[in-house]
């Protein structure tokens, strides 16, 4: 009885399965390829949108209008409250500075303010919000307490936009999940599927097996065996064409980026940690349809 | 070595292919297994291996009841149990050696260690000189020793022979039948089914007989070989 036989034996024999069966395996391998590759494509994509949201949300600002009546010291009051509140920065615009911005921004046109018999314009602060606390959901309780403050009377953060992208990305990660789990389902039961052709050109050899007096695990082993190896070559294939497209489209997307998030804003498509996780999700794609196929096709 | 008490044995949805079954085989004998088609010859050495199960009744293999055995255990009592059938069932693309090593590997006996012991084994069947060719080059006879081969080499203690020769011609069936009579010599309890009445006047061994699933008659070899003689 020999532990390092027996391990020795299950790799021959799971390798003969693939060399014998090739076609078989070709197929389980390329499903595994593909739905680890679309795992990988699927999850930069994720990283692009949260970094381009991340990055639209870098740009709100939460503008606070005071009321006119408001005096410099009263101002000062709330902003110290709005610093204590939102533990960002707040920028208090006289009304003064507000119009001269104003008429800067109008250029030509500004010079029709000058005219104006008085400044129309409140006074307000701008009030930059910590990087954690820049979420819709956050951005949306901030602005409610900001409101109920006595001597504001109107609080802007670009609400919409804010909120439809949240949305959006909201609505691309649980159409994620969903394909994903679809995937993920579709790729097990061609796993299982195969294996199970590979159980069954193997059927003489499993009767032979038993009649010698194999174990149950010892019959199952090489299959379970040959999964994982189809996902790990799966996963490796996918990983390859990863790599392949990053070098290929990479630059493109890296220009495109530049262009929406501004320079280094693009995320790599494939981080080591990342690589990892999909080189085990395809082990695991492998073994689980070899599981389900050992389960209910080999009963010995 | 073998004992069965009252073993009936039915299909599910048939009427029992073996009913009240009673036999002693000590270790050491040869036994020989004949009948008409259908009488459940096969079915009953189905039963000593744990292929089937029996309906109803003991069944004591080297002293072990496997009428209540665990799934769990029937492999390591198969490997007491050599097997032999009509139709072979070798590995076709592997070489005969591999063939043979097949039933060590299950056990996880070291590659160098089965390697001696296959080609022993193969000496013993005469076919050391044919270790690595395919199993479909050879001829019956041939193939049925590379069978012998593989069901001795982890040495059981019993060897059970369904129709070894049914598909040889008479010089091969001999040579099938001599190579039996050797193992068992060597101490093996061996249990041959055949239709084959010539080998039972030949050999002189004590045989069983068995009719619509009922032992009709269990004599020593003098006494079958005369029956077998008067016909
Ligand atoms: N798996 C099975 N399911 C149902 N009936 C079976 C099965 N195997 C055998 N039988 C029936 O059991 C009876 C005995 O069969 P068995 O194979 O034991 O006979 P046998 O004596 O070996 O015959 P032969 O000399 O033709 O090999 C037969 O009537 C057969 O039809
Ligand atoms: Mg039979």
């Amino acid at each position: 009885m020999s532990v390092f036989a027996k391990t020795a034996y299950f790799w021959r024999s799971a390798a003969s399965g693939l060399r014998h069966a090739p076609f078989i395996h070709f197929v389980a391998v390329t499903t595994i390829a593909i739905a680890i590759f679309s795992a990988g494509l699927a999850q930069a994509t994720g990283r692009m949108v949260e970094a381009l949201i991340g990055s639209l949300g870098g740009e709100v600002q939460v503008t606070v209008y005071l009321s006119p009546e408001l005096d410099e010291e009263g101002a000062a009051v709330l902003r110290e409250r709005m610093v204590a509140l939102s533990g960002g920065r707040a920028n208090l615009v006289p009304p003064r500075a507000a119009l001269e911005r104003l008429a800067t921004e109008l250029g030509d046109l500004g010079e029709a303010l000058a005219q104006l018999p008085e400044n129309p314009l409140p006074p307000s602060l701008e009030l930059e919000v910590p990087q954690e606390r820049r979420t819709p959901g956050a951005l949306k309780a901030l602005a409610q307490q900001l409101r109920a403050m006595p001597g504001v009377t109107g609080v802007d953060y670009g609400e919409e936009a804010v909120e439809r992208l949240s949305a959006i990305s909201k609505a691309l990660r649980y159409g994620g999940w969903v394909a994903f789990a679809v995937v993920l389902l579709a790729t097990v039961v061609i796993v299982s599927a195969t294996l199970q052709l590979a159980i069954y050109a193997r059927r003489g050899e499993i009767e032979i097996q038993k009649l010698v007096g194999a174990t149950d695990r010892f019959v199952k082993a090489p299959f379970l065996i040959e999964g994982f190896l189809q996902g790990l070559l799966g996963a490796g294939v996918a990983l390859a064409g990863l790599l392949a497209f990053e070098r290929l489209a990479g630059p493109g997307l890296a220009s495109l980026f530049s262009f929406l998030v501004g320079p280094g804003g693009m995320v790599p498509l494939l981080e080591p940690r990342i690589a990892l996780e999909l080189l085990a999700a395809g082990c695991g794609l492998g073994l689980g349809g070899s599981f389900i196929a050992v389960g209910r096709f080999l009963r010995v | 070595m073998i004992q069965m008490f009252h073993v009936y044995k039915a299909y599910p949805g048939d009427p029992p292919v073996l009913s009240d079954i009673n036999l002693h085989v000590q270790k050491g004998e040869f036994v020989f297994l004949t009948g008409p088609s259908g009488a459940g010859k096969t079915t009953l050495m189905k039963l000593i291996f744990c292929g089937e199960k029996a309906t109803k009744g003991q069944i004591l293999v080297g002293g072990r009841n496997i009428a209540r055995i665990r799934e769990s255990a029937i492999p390591y009592l198969r490997r007491n149990i050599g097997v032999v059938f009509q139709d072979f069932k070798l590995l076709p693309h592997r070489t005969v050696e591999d063939n043979v090593a097949f039933a060590l590997d299950v056990l996880g006996v070291p590659r160098a260690v089965a390697r001696e012991r296959v080609q022993r084994m193969l000496k013993l069947v005469g076919l050391q000189h044919k270790a690595s060719s395919m199993p479909l080059k050879l001829s019956g006879g041939e193939q049925q020793r590379v069978v012998i081969a593989r069901a001795l080499v982890n040495d059981p203690t019993i060897l059970l022979a369904d129709e070894p020769t049914g598909n040889l011609d008479p010089a091969l069936t001999l040579e099938i039948m001599d190579l039996l009579m050797d193992v068992n010599a060597r101490g093996t309890t061996v249990m041959v089914a055949t239709h084959d009445h010539s080998l039972i006047t030949r050999y002189q061994k004590r045989t069983l007989r068995l009719e619509n699933g009922f032992i009709v008659s269990d004599e020593d070899g003098v006494k079958a070989a005369r029956r077998m003689a008067a016909g």
